[in-house]
């Protein structure tokens, strides 16, 4: 969608899977929902690449920090539900620490320099 | 914790691929519906909805490709595919797959050989107990230079007395004696050593047992122990041999062990004997006199010692020697003692050679590869749209880089499999080429350690000619699909990559070269070596008597003069002489110290001449030539006037170029009669084609009986008298044994086998080199004049003339051919430092060698140039701009 590239910001690398621990804290989802819900949250400037969120999962996964299972959907459909484990838990925590200290001080040099 | 479970994880989706791939599927279908109801939601038409939510997901295959990729299975089911892929481009292109396969067969079996041999000789531990402790000792003088002094057993019992770093000092020494009481009577080599000399090699016997204490002492009862090789032969491995009893020395000898089937040492022996039992070494005579040196010794270092303590330990008794008994050892005689292991004291001869050939196949096989990645990088080209469309369907780079690796590592492997073939086929004549220079050689074999060594060499070799391609491949759907024809195809990475292969294998090539002409100069020189005498049309035959029976001066003349007269009865033969040895029959000098009359030098101090004893005719027979004076005839009688005819150098060295007939040498004692000098004869190289003569005499066999060898010129074929030659010495003596029966010219071919088979080896190796990269540079060249079709019809639209264009690929060709002799050249005066010691008056920076590979490598570089330079210039410009 190349007419809304100055609105939205493709994701910095390595940020999908902070955002994917982020929003199964609040609870487990379905692939579908987790890119819907970071684009609702974000007010769409976040635009998930589909094609790349579930490669992510499965990484995820084969880390650990997430696992899956199968179960019924909101009208009923069969669908796999992703949900954090303990040391998801941990990586997040993490990863949220590292991204505000980056954040701020990418702030910092805008403000000051 | 973390482990365990991601192992589980791995476990569990290598077991059920299948079904994550089907859920994989599931997932993304509904994540497609989803998308789909909410585009209808949002007022889409059913069609825009769906396509909208397919765009919006993106290429399904790829993210399963990806998925796949960060499943733990991915590795292993990608390996697998690869291999599958691998096989199938294989079976696609045979022509192709049996090139590469024969190239790399070529060269990983050369390296293969060669390996198998380094790793039998050089690398593999000594069979024997505890090798790395075992050591040789030896006694040598600066003045005049003698290596290998020997010990006498008074030396040998002093070394044992003071060693502070050796325990089982033992003794070795080997000679030949006449074995009776089998089916014939026959010459056995014996080994004669200590007891302990078993069990300071750590070898146990096969059956019986080896030397005890009680064996070696004197007047004990003779006993022998077979060699394994000697008891299969003689005695068809027949265990009962133990227990019998042969005659020796006219001494019953009675068995009383065989060694096992482990490679002997310091030589290949029949038999062995305690040393009591060997007249020589324990006669009174030898066993009282100090300077009696013929044993050698070797001994174990103590728990805790090091050769290098060793070394000072030996010194400092020799330095004690010397100053116990002054009169053995002269002052300024430069006598001193050292110590080498046992592993290096085995391979010195074999270690240089090896370690060329090893450099050279190793020069083949990097070669080889070049070659192979300039195959595959222009299959590349061709190959460019399918990799660009398995791109487009999904692959990730990484996973092409992976799939082109995998298949230059299977023909990489198939070129193994047809190099370990190779290898084994030319094995045997390897072993032969190898005994040549130790006797390590029966050890070498294809074992695990060259197993291991081929696959390493075929993954490497895979990977090596593989990467580079691979590496260079950018599959850009995009630019691939824009173009009408795959010709055009290859940036500029790849060409420089193409040019850059040309010119290491022309550089390798030509250090190879270089070291093959270095050698086969070297050999060709000593081909030309005057060995001085005619070596046509002479028989000779090594006839050592049994020299207990024959005991007496009288009877060894008699045999001697009835075997001479009987032959040249034979009309066949032109005449017949005795000698001591044969020229160039790899047998050692027999040195005797002596003084001139006139010039008076204490005893100890005495020079030494090598002492050969000849029947009249011997210098006409081999065809040596007389300077002055006379040669032997039948009047140098025993009682005559004792006579001798010394040699050039000789003459020369003792009184320059004034007449050294007349003059009087004496050996020994004043009792002993002095001897007049009647003539000079011309220097014969004895002890091998590149060693200089030295300093001969020569006495008449009717004054001083004596001989090993006999020697018969004919006027036919000389190998058609060895059957009378042999009926001769037995009507004499049926039970004396005649062996090595062999031409003049044979001995002296024989003499330099070792030299010609190291560079028939490197020049095989140089002249494949050669030819696998004349085809590389041919090919490359062939490739960048199809590419540039389209450039040379413009050229020749406006003009440019045949000749002008084929200059130019020419220009192009040789540019990297002498890019690649300028590198070469470097590399070659660093690689014949290596080929240096193998050299016989040949320097290691021979400029004709240097030139004359030059222009060879360039004139065959040329000749590969020219097909495709003419191609180039056969372009019709019509057809090639119609095409562009």
């Amino acid at each position: 969608m190349p007419e809304s590239k100055d609105a939205r910001s493709d994701l910095l690398q390595g940020t999908l899977d902070l955002l994917i621990l982020r929003t199964l804290a609040s609870g487990p989802m379905h692939g579908w929902g987790i890119s819907q819900r970071i684009q609702a949250v974000s007010d769409s400037v976040l635009v998930v690449n589909q094609g790349s969120l579930y490669p992510a999962l499965y990484r995820l996964e084969e880390e650990g920090w997430i696992v899956s299972d199968w179960g019924a959907s909101e009208n009923n459909r069969r669908a796999k539900f992703y949900r954090l484990t303990r040391s998801g838990e941990r990586q997040l925590a993490r990863e949220q620490q590292h991204w505000r200290r980056l954040a701020s001080a990418v702030f910092r040099v805008l403000e000051t320099a | 914790m973390a482990a365990t479970r991601k192992l589980w994880h791995r476990l569990r989706s290598l077991r059920s691929q299948g079904r994550l791939e089907s859920e994989l599927d599931a997932e993304l279908r509904m994540h497609l519906e989803l998308e789909t109801e909410k585009n209808l939601r949002a007022g889409m038409s059913p069609d825009a909805a769906r396509r909208a939510a397919r765009i919006s997901l993106g290429g399904v295959e790829q993210i399963k490709e990806e998925a796949r990729d960060a499943w733990g299975a991915s590795a292993l089911e990608g390996f697998r595919q690869d291999v599958r892929y691998g096989l199938r481009s294989i079976r696609q292109n045979p022509a192709f797959a049996a090139a590469v396969v024969l190239t790399l067969g070529l060269g990983i079996g050369a390296n293969t050989a060669i390996f198998s041999v380094v790793n039998g000789v050089l690398l593999r531990p000594l069979p024997y107990g505890e090798p790395e402790r075992l050591v040789v000792v030896r006694q040598s003088l600066s003045s005049p230079a003698t290596p290998g002094l020997g010990f006498s057993e008074k030396e040998l019992l002093d070394y044992r007395a003071a060693s502070r770093t050796l325990e089982d000092l033992v003794e070795y020494h080997t000679m030949s004696f006449t074995l009776l009481g089998g089916r014939e009577a026959e010459r056995v080599q014996t080994g004669v050593v200590s007891h302990r000399f078993f069990d300071f090699l750590g070898v146990a016997p096969l059956l019986g047992r080896t030397f005890r204490a009680q064996d070696d002492a004197l007047g004990a009862d003779a006993v022998l122990v077979l060699s394994h090789e000697y008891w299969l032969r003689r005695h068809g491995g027949d265990p009962a041999v133990v227990g019998r009893v042969f005659q020796m020395n006219n001494r019953p000898h009675t068995v009383v062990g065989v060694l096992p089937n482990v490679p002997q040492f310091p030589n290949e022996n029949d038999v062995y004997m305690p040393s009591s039992a060997c007249p020589f070494r324990s006669s009174a005579q030898t066993r009282e006199n100090r300077g009696a040196r013929m044993l050698n010794v070797y001994g174990r270092l103590k728990p805790g010692a090091t050769l290098g303590q060793a070394r000072g330990d030996v010194a400092s008794i020799a330095a004690r020697l010397q100053a116990d008994h002054a009169s053995f050892y002269p002052a300024g005689s430069g006598f001193t003692a050292g110590a080498v292991g046992l592993g290096d004291e085995l391979t010195l001869r074999a270690r240089p050679t090896l370690l060329v050939l090893l450099g050279a196949v190793g020069c083949v096989l990097l070669i080889a590869c070049a070659n192979v990645a300039n195959l595959m990088l222009s299959r590349m080209l061709r190959r460019s749209r399918e990799l660009a469309m398995r791109a487009a369907l999904g692959a990730g780079r990484g996973r092409l880089v992976r799939q082109l690796l995998t298949e230059s590592t299977l023909l990489a492997l198939l070129g193994g499999l047809l190099g370990l073939g190779l290898a084994a086929a030319g094995l045997d004549l390897l072993v032969a080429f190898t005994a040549r220079f130790t006797t390590r050689a029966s050890e070498v074999g294809i074992d695990a350690t060259v197993l291991g060594f081929t696959l390493v060499a075929s993954v490497l070799t895979g990977v090596l000619f593989g990467a580079l391609p691979a590496l260079t491949a950018r599959p850009e759907l995009a630019e691939v699909m824009k173009q009408e024809n795959t010709r055009a195809g290859g940036g500029g990475g790849p060409r420089r990559a193409r040019s850059l292969l040309v010119v290491s294998q022309v550089a390798f090539s030509f250090m190879l070269l270089i070291a093959a002409g270095l050698m086969l100069r070297s050999f060709w020189k000593l081909q030309q070596v005057d060995a001085g005498f005619r070596p046509e049309n002479v028989l000779t035959a090594r006839v050592s008597l049994n020299w207990s029976k024959y005991d007496e001066d009288g009877k060894v003349r008699r045999f001697g003069e009835e075997l001479l007269r009987k032959l040249e009865a034979d009309p066949q033969v032109r005449s017949a002489a005795l000698s001591f040895s044969v020229p160039l029959a790899q047998t050692q000098p027999f040195n005797r110290r002596f003084q001139i009359e006139g010039r008076p030098v204490e005893q100890d101090a005495r020079p030494s001449l090598d002492f050969r004893v000849v029947s009249p005719r011997y210098f006409e027979t081999i065809g040596q030539r007389l300077v002055r004076g006379r040669a032997f005839e039948d009047r140098d009688e025993p009682r005559a006037q004792p006579v001798a005819v010394v040699n050039q150098a000789f003459a020369r060295h003792y009184w320059g170029d004034s007449d050294p007939i007349g003059q009087r040498v004496s050996f020994g004692d004043e009792k002993e009669p002095w001897v007049t000098i009647v003539g000079v004869v011309g220097d014969v190289r004895q002890y091998g084609l590149d060693r200089e003569p030295g300093l001969e005499l020569y006495r008449p066999f009717a004054q001083s009986p004596g001989w090993g060898a006999v020697l018969v010129r004919t006027r036919v074929e000389p190998t058609a008298i060895a059957s009378l030659l042999g009926r001769a010495v037995h009507e004499l003596d049926p039970e004396q044994p005649i062996d090595r029966v062999r031409t003049l010219a044979e001995v002296r071919r024989d003499s330099v086998a070792s030299p010609r088979l190291t560079a028939l080896l490197l020049g095989i190796f140089a002249l494949v080199a050669l030819m696998i990269t004349a085809a590389g540079i041919g090919g490359v060249l062939a490739l960048s004049v199809s590419q540039r079709t389209v450039e040379i019809g413009v050229r020749m639209a406006m003009g440019a003339e045949r000749g002008a264009v084929m200059r130019m690929v020419l220009g192009q060709g040789l540019g990297l051919v002498l890019a690649g002799l300028a590198l070469g050249l470097a590399g070659a005066v660093l690689l014949s430092r290596l080929v240096e010691r193998l050299l016989f008056g040949v320097p290691a920076t021979d400029p004709v060698t240097y030139v004359a590979v030059a222009v060879l490598l360039l004139a065959v570089a040329a000749a590969a140039c020219l097909l495709p330079a003419r191609r180039a210039a056969s372009v019709d410009p019509l057809v090639a701009l119609r095409h562009a």
